[in-house]
Parts: C-alpha cells; sequence; structure tokens
C-alpha cells in the first residue's frame, strides 16, 4: 500500500470521527494500528465511504469550514509524528525471548508471565525463530507441548530494523498481517520487539508530550505578556522584506500610534520614528531581508534592527554623510541619500551598530521618553 | 496682513496654479522645504511645512506624516495614484499638484510670501 493512500485512509477516518473530542479523532487511525478492524484495505476504505455517504453529519463539504481546516491540521500532525518517529522509539525493549533448546511448555509460561502472544527464539545471540500463541495451541492440540521450540517454531521470520519509521512499520503489519515483529539493529543484533499496540501507545504517549509542551510554551507566552502588561511595554516584532518598499512606514506609524496614545512629546516621539523608518528601509533597500524588535516601555523606545545579509563593508563610511550604496530603484524612489544611518545616530539618544561583510547588520537604537534631547 | 493672507493654504496656492488632490483646509504655512531625498526630509524639514517634491511614492505620505508636514505639492504634473491620496488623506495630509517646475514653483512661492 502506498503512503499516498494510507494518508488519503486516515483523513477519511478522521472525517467520520468529525465531532467527537480529540482522542477520539484518531479512532480510524487508532483500530488500524491495534489490529482491530481486521479487514483487507479496500473493505477498510469501503466501509468509511459508505459511513461517510449515510451519514447527514458528514456531509462532503464544498466549501472548508474552519473546523474542518482543524481536524486536517491535527491528523496531518499525527501523520508528522508517524513519519517522525522510529521503530526503536516505540518497540519493546529489551525483547522476552526464548532459547530454541526450550520446551514449548515453558515458552507458554513465558507468554502468560508477562502477557505477549509471540517470542523470538535465540540461539547463540541469533535469532533463529518465532514461536507464536498459535504454535501453542496447535502444540496442545497436537500433544507436542513438552518439545524444544527449534523442531516447532516458525523459521521464516520478516523483521524490521530499528530505524525503520513507523509509517513503514504500520505498512508491514498491513503487508504480512503479523501481530509483531522482531526488531534487528544494523548489527543484525535483536534489540526489541513491535506489535500494532507499541505503535499505538507510542503515538498517544507522544501526543501527550506534544500537547504538555503546547501548554507549557503557551504558559510562558502568558507570563511574558503579563510581565510586559506590568512594565507598561508594549513590544511589536516586524519582518522586513528587501525590496518591499510598499510597507515602509507602518512600522514608525504604530510607534507614533503607541507613543501618542501615551502623551509622549512630539519632537520625541518623531525622533522614535524617523529611527524606526531609516532602519525599515535600510534594511528593505540593502538587505536580504531581516527583523525588527522595538520595544516601548514607560522609560524609553528600543529599536533593534537585524539583517541577514550582506553586511556593510565599511560602516564608518556608512555612517559618513551623503555616502550611499542604494540601487538605481532605491534612488529613483527618493532613497539612497546616504542620510539613513546619520539620521538615526541623531535621533537616538543610545546608538549601536555592528556589521560585517558576509554576515548580517545589527543596529541598536534607544530613544528616552523622559529626556528631551536634540531637536529636529 | 497681505503676507498672513499669502501663506494660508488653499489662498497661497493659486499662484503655482496648483490642483488639489485632497480636501484643503484654510491652514498657515510654517515655511517651507524642498527636497526629492527622503532622508534629507526627515533630518532637515521642520513641521508644519509645505513640502515640493517630484516624488509621487507612497513613501513621502509616511515621511510627510511622520515629519508632521502640513502639506505635499508635486511638480511638474506629477500626481500619486488614488490610493496613496486616499492615505494621506486619512492621514491628515494635503495634497496638491502643479505642472510648474520645481524651480518655477520655489521662485513664485518665495515671491508671494512664503518664507
Amino acid at each position: 500500500m502506498s503512503a499516498a493512500v494510507t494518508v488519503e485512509k486516515k483523513k477519511a477516518a478522521a472525517r467520520v470521527a468529525q465531532n467527537a473530542n480529540g482522542h477520539k479523532r484518531y479512532r480510524g487511525l487508532h483500530a488500524r494500528l491495534t489490529g482491530a478492524v481486521r479487514k483487507p484495505a479496500s473493505a477498510v476504505e469501503n466501509t468509511l465511504k459508505t459511513g461517510t455517504a449515510g451519514e447527514p453529519v458528514t456531509p462532503a463539504p464544498a466549501v472548508e469550514n474552519p473546523a474542518n481546516a482543524a481536524e486536517k491540521r491535527q491528523v496531518s500532525f499525527v501523520q508528522l509524528l508517524v513519519f517522525e518517529l522510529r521503530v526503536r522509539d516505540a518497540m519493546t525493549s529489551p525483547p522476552i525471548t526464548a532459547a530454541a533448546t526450550d520446551s514449548l511448555r515453558s515458552i507458554q509460561h513465558l507468554m502468560k508471565a508477562h502477557r505477549i502472544s509471540g517470542v523470538p527464539i535465540l540461539a547463540n545471540d541469533v535469532l533463529v525463530g518465532i514461536v507464536s500463541i498459535e504454535d501453542i495451541i496447535n502444540a496442545l492440540d497436537g500433544g507436542h507441548i513438552n518439545e524444544p521450540a527449534e523442531q516447532w517454531m516458525c523459521r521464516k521470520i520478516v523483521t524490521l530494523r530499528d530505524h525503520f519509521s513507523l509509517v513503514r512499520a504500520v505498512a508491514e503489519f498491513d503487508r504480512h498481517g503479523y501481530g509483531r515483529f522482531p526488531v534487528l539493529d544494523a548489527n543484525n543484533r535483536l534489540v526489541g520487539v513491535i506489535t500494532r499496540g507499541d505503535i499505538t501507545v507510542c503515538l498517544m504517549h507522544q501526543l501527550e508530550r506534544r500537547a504538555e509542551e503546547a501548554v507549557a510554551k503557551e504558559a510562558t507566552l502568558v507570563a511574558t505578556r503579563a510581565a510586559d502588561e506590568k512594565a507598561h511595554r508594549v513590544v511589536i516584532n516586524t519582518d522586513v522584506k528587501s525590496g518591499d518598499f510598499e510597507s515602509a512606514g507602518k512600522l514608525s506609524q504604530r510607534i507614533r500610534e503607541v507613543l501618542r496614545a501615551r502623551g509622549v512629546a512630539p519632537e520625541i516621539l518623531r525622533r522614535a520614528a524617523i529611527i524606526a523608518y531609516e532602519a525599515e528601509t535600510n534594511i528593505i533597500i540593502h538587505s536580504l531581508g531581516g527583523r525588527i524588535h522595538t520595544s516601548i516601555d514607560s522609560i524609553k523606545v528600543r529599536i533593534k534592527a537585524t539583517d541577514r545579509g550582506p553586511g556593510i563593508e565599511n560602516v564608518d563610511l556608512a555612517m559618513q554623510e551623503g555616502w550611499s550604496t542604494a540601487g538605481p530603484l532605491a534612488r529613483e524612489l527618493g532613497f539612497g541619500a546616504g542620510m539613513g544611518l546619520p539620521n538615526i545616530k541623531r535621533c537616538a539618544d543610545e546608538f549601536v551598530i555592528q556589521s560585517e561583510l558576509g554576515g548580517g547588520t545589527r543596529l541598536q537604537a534607544a530613544v528616552f521618553l523622559q529626556k528631551a534631547g536634540t531637536t529636529l | 496682513m497681505k503676507l498672513k493672507t499669502a501663506t494660508k493654504l488653499p489662498a497661497l496656492l493659486t499662484c503655482v496654479e496648483a490642483r488639489p488632490l485632497t480636501d484643503l483646509a484654510e491652514v498657515e504655512l510654517r515655511g517651507c522645504y524642498i527636497s526629492d531625498l527622503l532622508s534629507d526630509v526627515l533630518a532637515n524639514a521642520q513641521p508644519g511645512v509645505l513640502w515640493v517634491t517630484i516624488h509621487v511614492h507612497r513613501n513621502v505620505v509616511s515621511v510627510a506624516s511622520m515629519k508632521d508636514i502640513t502639506a505635499v505639492l508635486f511638480t511638474c504634473g506629477r500626481k500619486p495614484e488614488p490610493d496613496i491620496i486616499a492615505e494621506a488623506a486619512e492621514k491628515g495630509i494635503m495634497l496638491l499638484s502643479t505642472t510648474l517646475t520645481t524651480y518655477e514653483t520655489a521662485g513664485k512661492l518665495w515671491k508671494a510670501g512664503l518664507r
């Protein structure tokens, strides 16, 4: 079965469980992984299709509603996990094994004690066969339960490698119909046993872990925001694209709005806005793109502009008024006067610039809101 | 008295045959600045002035707004796109356009008493 078909079916399964809560959404996938749906793949697909058509709750939506979109995202997240996780993440290790000379009776006890339904058989640390619960039942029927495993075990063994993705493991389960696979490492050493149940448990644990991580991240975010609010701080992060002259000025407009609402003097407000504007146009004209981090609290406005290069060859020259490397388009639009950096320096109460040719440029400027600075 | 009338919009702009692009209010201009370099305007223009330029790009509106420039006069018959005019109107910046060159415009404005 191709991966594409698997993905399609998972989507279909998720659609059936549309209104169920989070974990129930994966009912279809769960059933497939645990082997609860013992039907050929095509039959599963047909059942789901019939189910979809017969249920008025889940008509095939012509227009996507937000709920469906969210659902798709969640399903693709599980798919992501299935691709990301390896057999070694899900397998039971170390495996419960028996020796080739052990009697089937002792293996039966082993299965009972560990509640497993198959045991790999080793001879001199090499995997030579496997005894399943079916072999035990046959032995009880045939009266050879006390004979050694090597006489009755299955010798035709399909194994998985520990570095295989879980998606491959699921495909192998579908292809062979076995309940378990012994898992070998790169040195052909038996390192574990994997069942469909192991995969489900592993996925559920991962989902839980990711959910916990997301919750923790959210909590940090909320805490940061609360701290910002307490410090009367507004943080604006702006991505600036190279050559995007049309967007220039939006950041400084926002800064002006915030400062004006706080009753900051027009002269101070103007200086902060000019710094932001010049920093923004510098990134637009000269760099491959970058980012401006602006933080406004009750004491000062801090503007940090960083770009991804190509860097300034000679920072001292760049700081000289009239010196510019701007291209013809920028000059046509009235930029490239060679006054950007000197303007920023003049408007700022604090100013630092670091640049490296081949690297990026980092510019930090601050304007104090209380103290009157240079007049513009 | 004559000087005061002459430095008010829109009366002043009749001398350069400027056509308004936005609604004009009767405002006293504090002076005039002429430059086609945006950074130069950011560095040297005073708030409340008339800015004369040939640029009709969106950034002119951004710069004018940042410097609290009262009005922008485009020379050589240039006019910005309607969405840029709308943006200026929203930001309270008046826009005008004249077919005169920047040099002719400067001369006439100076003569009319805008200093």
